[in-house]
């Protein structure tokens, strides 16, 4: 056997780094957040069959009775259940909170790897756009949209929805062309990949991860602009039950003052989500970057 | 007037790649343009391993990028096997890729950091079609085992493995997909000295065993003659001197390539060690001196330096030619 | 014999990382002359910055150090803990390896030169600017007038890096230590700035610290070399001693494996088997033993002391070569195909430095 030889042998046997063993965590604190998060939406999923008060019911006990009266969180001015009107007030608040995001990374994601990846004159025009949505008041935007549409769950999640494209598209702008410029792209373009198996395969799980952590945080974002809307009166028509629209029926001022509890159970609900959304957000994030660099 | 002139282009039947007055620009700000490389002719013979060599600025990472259309060319033609690479588009480029692969020169950098190595090697089977069946599946083993890694590894990523490992996964991608032509640009200059062996002995063996012809650029002028049976030197876009390997080294007959090999650590002994003083900067890319371009360093100018380009021309007997006014002249050597 | 200029005795860096324990520095002791260049040589890994980091206090403060420093008769890390001000940038200074990141991009380059004058020297302005002006001559820099007002992106890397050793002069040091000074920048470049400092260190009789990974750059410019292989100082002699005679395995596998440009084209290279060693919790073995062909039984039992003569040369290895002990064991292993620690090996290549 050659030298050669006995020395690839020799390689050949020698173990990569095995990192599982020292695998960062992700930490105690996160899987809390996660927990949350996970327990609110089941919530707000199962609500009408879960087994607590009818919400809308007007006297579902004495008006304006505190926390751990009758009801669990007291009732607001109508006696309806604030707790209960809570829980079904996720159901809109994560909604539009969630299909906003979804329709903000999908469309904004793609608009921007696409202009990240072929520059030229796609660039130009996606930038445009991107930087004309950023440059228009968001409340204004939201206010024109729902006063010539409607303002139905599916216009207002559009509406954050569409909020949200040029933040996360320019992420995902940014990041393609960082990663377009590595070497492994060129590699796979060598190899004869067309386009669409490079962005496929190549580019988008790298994207993905500090878009995914972009994601949740702008989870946070939208549900608390759903908040912002509701005080201007563009939330949710009609009856429909949001954590905005919760606030805003408590903050009235005698109410604030003296059954504070009709406001501040649903800004509790919000702020711990929302906490818990940008918590989790921001340790992806730094989960990921480390995982990124070799050694 | 036509560039640095095709006196080196060879009438033989074995020539694989004849690149002919290679001209490439980037352009930077509004209205200037880097002259990266600026009309150069050389060619590739069948099993040859030619090595491309210069300081940097020269353009050697952009011919080898361009050969293989990873950058646009302005002008001139790349002929391989009839046809003409600098004038493909689309799917006809494509097809002929699997030809003409690379090796690069970050190791870290050239694999999908999200992907596992049994993947990234076979990401050119894939493209193509054939990762059916079995056969695919030992061509990946064999590849790996030839490179030396266990393929028992092949679900780890790549930063799970050392520099030195993740350029040996590289060598094995660019194997994948059977090429006739192997460009390795600076493949061994972002790793270790002792790692550097392992694995330029790796691109001899495959070369061997594959039939393959190389295209070696590295600025290292020992690794360089290690590998190349020829060797071109460059200078600011323009070819200063191309030859035999051993021959170039021993007889080298350009200044640049003289004052080369008189700066290199324990300079080589057939120069003497005061023509690496060469003085001044070296001029910018977006303008480069007119006639010679190294007439701003070079010690043995004359008028002619600064308004005629020098055209190649075939030294001696030996194959080796020089773009010089000037050439040294070099007596047989007497190495004592 | 004066006293040694620097004197570095059995000095150990530690890191605390995720995965453990680094033992970058393990061990290290040498001395170096008044007026002396010492070149250390090592690969990434070998604990070579480390050192140099250690003798200019720029460790991060995580990093635990034991042993002892001692420059012109003073304890250096007693000063660290003393805070004090004006030594390191005056008696003892570096010069890193990317001019880019030892300059400010946004100051002019005079003006980094003359901060340090007036910081250390006390110097008022005008003095500053103009021995600013001065030392970018000094350094062979062309126009200095006009360069004292650029910014370091208007020079080209070499002229920086002359900047870069302008700054570090300044203040007129003892001891300059220059952290792979040209492996950035092109071989042209390179042989004029290892000029340059070969005449500053002359001129001033000023001694030095070459650190490099290439061979070459030591041997032509240092009067001895010390290599450095896993955190330990494995051999040290004078320049032409150690390449033309050297004692330790992993140098001459170093001089082995590199091609030469007196060797012919397509000379097989002989590559260093094995991974470079584990600093976690390193085994207290020879470092080198995994892939060294002269490995014996001893060399897995012990870590092996310096011998030689001190000051004249030194290595630490139980079987080195070029001795009649390290020819036989190398024959041994030979003769059963493998060395004590699984290494398989075969009749070397003929040939040599």
């Amino acid at each position: 056997m050659s030298t050669t030889e006995a020395s690839m042998a020799d390689e050949a046997l020698d173990e990569p780094e095995d990192d599982s063993a020292v695998k960062k965590t992700l930490g105690l604190a996160f899987w809390v957040a996660v927990g949350w998060i996970v327990t609110i939406t089941l919530a707000a999923v199962l609500a009408p069959w879960l087994p607590i008060a009818d919400p809308d019911e007007i006297a579902n006990g004495a008006p304006r009775d505190g926390i751990l009266g009758d009801n669990l969180m007291g009732t607001d001015a109508l006696g309806r259940d604030v707790f209960a009107r809570t829980v079904h007030g996720a159901r809109i608040s994560l909604g539009v909170g969630f299909l906003g995001i979804i329709l903000g990374v999908t469309v904004g994601g793609a608009l921007g790897i696409v202009a990240g990846y072929f520059k030229g004159i796609a660039d130009q025009v996606i930038s445009f756009m991107f930087f004309s949505l950023l440059s228009f008041p968001a409340l204004v935007l939201a206010l024109l949209i729902t006063a010539s549409i409607d303002r139905s769950f599916w216009t207002v999640a559009m509406t954050l929805g569409i909020l949200g494209i040029a933040p996360i598209g320019r992420l995902a702008r940014a990041t393609t062309i960082q990663f377009s410029e590595r070497e492994f792209v060129q590699a796979a373009r060598v190899i004869g990949a067309r386009n669409k198996r490079i962005i496929i395969r190549e580019l988008l799980p790298n994207v993905v991860i500090p878009m995914g952590a972009l994601t949740l945080l702008g989870m946070g974002i939208s549900i608390v602009a759903e908040g912002s809307l509701a005080f201007l009166g563009l939330s949710v028509e009609g009856e429909a039950i949001s954590w905005g629209k919760s606030i805003v029926d408590g903050s009235q001022t005698r109410d604030l003052e003296q059954n504070a509890h009709v406001a501040f159970v649903p800004i509790a609900a919000m702020f711990l989500t929302v906490l818990a959304l940008n918590f989790a957000g921001d340790r992806v994030r730094e989960y990921t970057d480390v995982r990124e660099t070799a050694f | 007037m036509a560039g640095t002139g095709h006196a080196p282009l060879r009438d033989d039947p074995n020539v694989l790649l004849t690149v002919t007055d290679l001209e490439v620009e980037f352009p930077v700000g509004r209205n200037a343009v880097v002259h990266a490389v600026s009309g150069i002719s050389f060619d590739v013979a069948e099993g040859e391993t030619l090595g491309i060599v210069g300081e940097s600025g020269c353009g050697k990472s952009t011919v080898a990028r361009s050969i293989i259309r990873l950058n646009e060319i302005k002008s001139g033609t790349v002929d391989y096997q009839g046809k003409d690479l600098a004038s493909l588009e689309g799917e006809e480029l494509r097809r002929i890729r699997p030809d003409l692969q690379m090796i690069f020169q970050d190791p870290i950098s050239s694999l999908n950091p999200r992907r596992k190595i049994r993947d990234v090697i076979s990401e050119g089977l894939a493209v193509w079609g054939n990762t059916k069946g079995s056969w695919s599946q030992d061509r990946i083993e064999e590849l790996m085992m030839a490179v030396g890694i266990d393929p028992k590894f092949g679900d780890r990523r790549p930063h799970q493995f050392s520099g030195g490992q993740c350029q040996r996964i590289g060598i094995a991608r660019a194997l994948a997909l059977d090429p006739k032509v192997l460009i390795c640009d600076e493949p061994v200059s972002a790793l270790d000295v002792s790692v550097q062996a392992q694995v330029l002995n790796i691109l001899e063996d495959m070369k061997a065993r594959y039939g393959l012809t190389l295209l070696f650029i590295s600025h290292d002028l020992s690794v360089v003659k290690n590998v190349s049976d020829r060797i071109i030197v460059m200078y600011l876009g323009k070819v200063c001197e191309i030859g035999n390997a051993d021959e170039l080294y021993e007889r080298p007959r350009h200044p640049y390539t003289r004052a080369l090999l008189a700066s290199i650590p324990e300079p080589a002994p057939t120069v003497d060690v005061s023509e690496g003083d060469i003085e001044g900067e070296l001029p910018s890319p977006i303008t480069p001196p007119t006639g010679c371009r190294f007439n701003t360093r070079c010690q043995h100018t004359t008028d002619i330096c600064f308004t005629e380009e020098p055209v190649m021309q075939q030294v001696g007997d030996a194959d080796q030619y020089v773009a010089c006014h000037h050439p040294v002249e070099v007596a047989v050597s007497v190495n004592g | 014999m004066a006293d040694p200029q620097l004197v570095v005795d059995d000095l150990h860096v530690r890191f605390p990382t995720t995965r453990g324990l680094v033992e970058a520095v393990n061990g290290v002791s040498f001395t170096l002359e008044k007026g002396q260049m010492l070149g250390i040589v090592g690969e990434s890994g070998s604990g070579k910055s480390v050192t140099a980091k250690t003798l200019m206090n720029l460790l991060p403060r995580t990093a635990e150090v034991d042993g002892s420093i001692t420059f012109e008769g003073q304890d250096v890390r007693d000063l660290a803990q003393r805070k004090q001000k004006h030594f390191w940038g005056v008696k003892m200074t570096m010069v890193f390896q990317d001019p880019m990141t030892s300059l400010n991009p946004v100051k002019k380059c005079g003006e980094q030169i003359a901060e340090t004058l007036r910081y250390h020297m006390g110097d008022d302005n005008s003095t500053a600017l103009e021995k600013a002006v001065d030392l970018l001559e000094q350094v062979g820099i062309p126009e200095p007038a006009k360069r004292v007002n650029q910014y370091p992106h208007e020079l080209s890397g070499g002229l920086r890096q002359r900047v870069v050793i302008a700054m570090a002069l300044a203040c007129e040091p003892s001891l300059l230590i220059a952290d792979e000074p040209t492996t950035a920048v092109d071989v042209t470049v390179q042989k004029r700035l290892l000029d340059l400092l070969d005449r500053l260190r002359q001129e001033r009789g000023m001694s030095m610290v070459l650190i490099t990974h290439d061979l070459g750059v030591a041997r032509g410019r240092c009067d001895d070399v010390a290599v450095m292989y896993g955190g330990r100082l494995v051999e040290r002699a004078p320049t032409e001693v150690l390449f033309s005679d050297s004692r330790h395995p992993y140098t001459e596998a170093l001089l082995r494996t590199i091609p030469r440009i007196e060797q012919p084209s397509h000379t097989r290279l002989e590559p260093i088997e094995g991974r470079p060693p584990e600093l976690i919790n390193p085994p207290e073995q020879c470092a080198f033993a995994p892939r060294c062909r002269h490995a014996q039984a001893a060399c897995l039992e012990g870590i092996p002391e310096n011998s030689g003569l001190p000051g004249m040369r030194e290595f630490a290895c139980f079987y080195p070569s070029n001795t009649e002990r390290g020819d036989e064991a190398m024959a041994a292993n030979i003769a059963a195909g493998q060395t004590v620690t699984g290494l398989t090996i075969a009749q070397p290549a003929e040939g040599g430095s």
